[in-house]
């Protein structure tokens, strides 16, 4: 699976970096997400309880930051486990860039799941991590306008 | 499966009750989606309620210009009606005979599935969703991928398809499930030209831009030339989002086709 995209963000990079940095920004603007923890510098423990119409499954995993530029870029290690519905990892690249309405986000994502979920959900994954990450960055920049 | 308590609703008070004193509960209608879920372990409820027993809802009905489709008419049902050929042969082309035989239009149309046949027909023929606290247009019923603005717990009670003047649905169908690849409804109605489309996006949408051409001209050479974002439609492995672009126009036509028919 690959997935690129960018958001407009209201907000100084500066701003925008530290923000996503923060477990409980991220716990917040995750949909479903039900505990983030930073475990250590850089690295996330997190729970993120899915649902897909009439599937619903929870996930532990983990987040890694690696090689962070700030307030420029980084790399997100993702890897995930939900039990009987199965699991997934990926990597994303982010960029963020000054620009006059406030940040452009860039992110590229390189990802794969397994398992139930993936034998009998391929048509819907791109979707539903579209949704998800639609739903991130509305809830992220809803923290700079009213 | 896991192990779930099942509970047979005998009105719509019960099923709500029952709903909402559990923790996690889901309605089951048909169960054309939920109970293959539930046998392959990804969905783990408390509750599954039962709807069938329910009385008076799965009558269909034609009065004043309406056909009035209740939530838990079967899609065979549906098929065997005549006030609207278009919504009946749509009915007729869903899944095989055995969905047919159990699945309701109540059921897709909570569910909303982004490759469902009947949201494509509450948007081109402009229904309205009956529910059990409120009636809802169909052109704000479909929210998101798998997201309507069905409230928690909120149950659909009747569909009310205006009849049309005339109308069409033309499906590019998934050659296994027989979901839509994509499908388009054209219709004209009182309320003017409609056009919906399924199977696309994450959701069941209208398509503006191919309603104002065929509301000038009712015929498949108007849709020449438009241009239909894909940018934010499927890419899956039965088809790429340009692909499905482009059956969008493909299948518009057929239906503009038949319509002339």
């Amino acid at each position: 699976m690959e997935e690129r995209g960018e958001f407009v963000i209201p907000a100084h990079p500066q701003e925008v970096w530290d923000a996503l940095q923060k477990p409980d920004v991220l716990k917040e603007c995750i949909d479903g997400c039900e505990e983030m923890t930073l475990t250590e510098e850089g690295m996330f423990a997190c729970v993120v309880a899915i649902k897909v119409g009439p599937v619903k499954a929870r996930f532990t995993g983990t987040v890694k930051i690696e090689d962070p530029n700030p307030p420029h870029s980084y790399f997100l290690d993702v890897s995930a486990r939900g039990g009987a519905a199965g699991f997934g990892s990926g990597r994303a690249e982010v960029t963020l860039t000054e620009v006059a309405e406030g940040t452009r986000l860039n992110y590229e994502v390189q990802g794969t799941i397994g398992g139930k979920l993936a034998q009998i959900g391929t048509r819907l994954i791109q979707s539903f991590s579209r949704k998800m990450t639609r739903t991130f960055f509305d809830r992220f920049s809803r923290r700079w306008v009213g | 499966m896991y192990s779930f308590n099942f509970r047979r609703a005998s009105n719509i008070e019960d099923a709500q009750q029952i709903h909402q004193s559990s923790s996690d509960a889901v309605y089951v209608a048909g169960g054309m989606t939920l109970i293959p879920s539930l046998k392959l372990r990804l969905a783990n409820p408390d509750d599954v309620v039962d709807l069938s027993q329910i009385e008076g809802l799965s009558a269909i009905s034609s009065n004043d210009g309406v056909v009035s489709v209740g939530a838990m008419a079967r899609h065979c049902e549906v098929a065997a009606t005549s006030d609207i050929p278009a919504l009946a042969s749509l009915a007729s082309r869903i899944g095989d005979a055995q969905v047919r035989n159990r699945g309701t239009i109540g059921g897709s149309l909570a569910n909303n599935d982004p490759s469902a046949d009947y949201p494509a027909a509450v948007l081109g023929l402009g229904a309205t969703i009956h529910t059990n606290a409120r009636a809802i247009a169909g052109d704000d019923f479909f929210v998101d991928l798998f997201e309507t603005a069905l409230e928690d717990g909120e149950i659909i009670t009747r569909v009310d398809f205006p009849i049309p003047k005339r109308a069409a649905y033309a499906k590019f169908a998934n050659q296994a499930s027989k979901y839509a690849v994509v499908g388009v409804m054209v219709a004209e109605t009182d309320a003017g030209v409609r056009v919906g489309v399924t199977g696309a996006a994450a959701c069941a949408f209208r398509l503006t831009s191919f309603e104002e051409a065929l509301s000038a001209n009712m015929s498949a050479s108007a849709l020449d030339g438009i241009d239909v974002d894909s940018s934010d439609f499927n890419s899956d492995l039965h088809a790429s989002a340009a692909y499905r672009g482009s059956l969008v126009t493909v299948m518009a036509k057929q239906a503009v086709e038949q319509l002339a028919a």
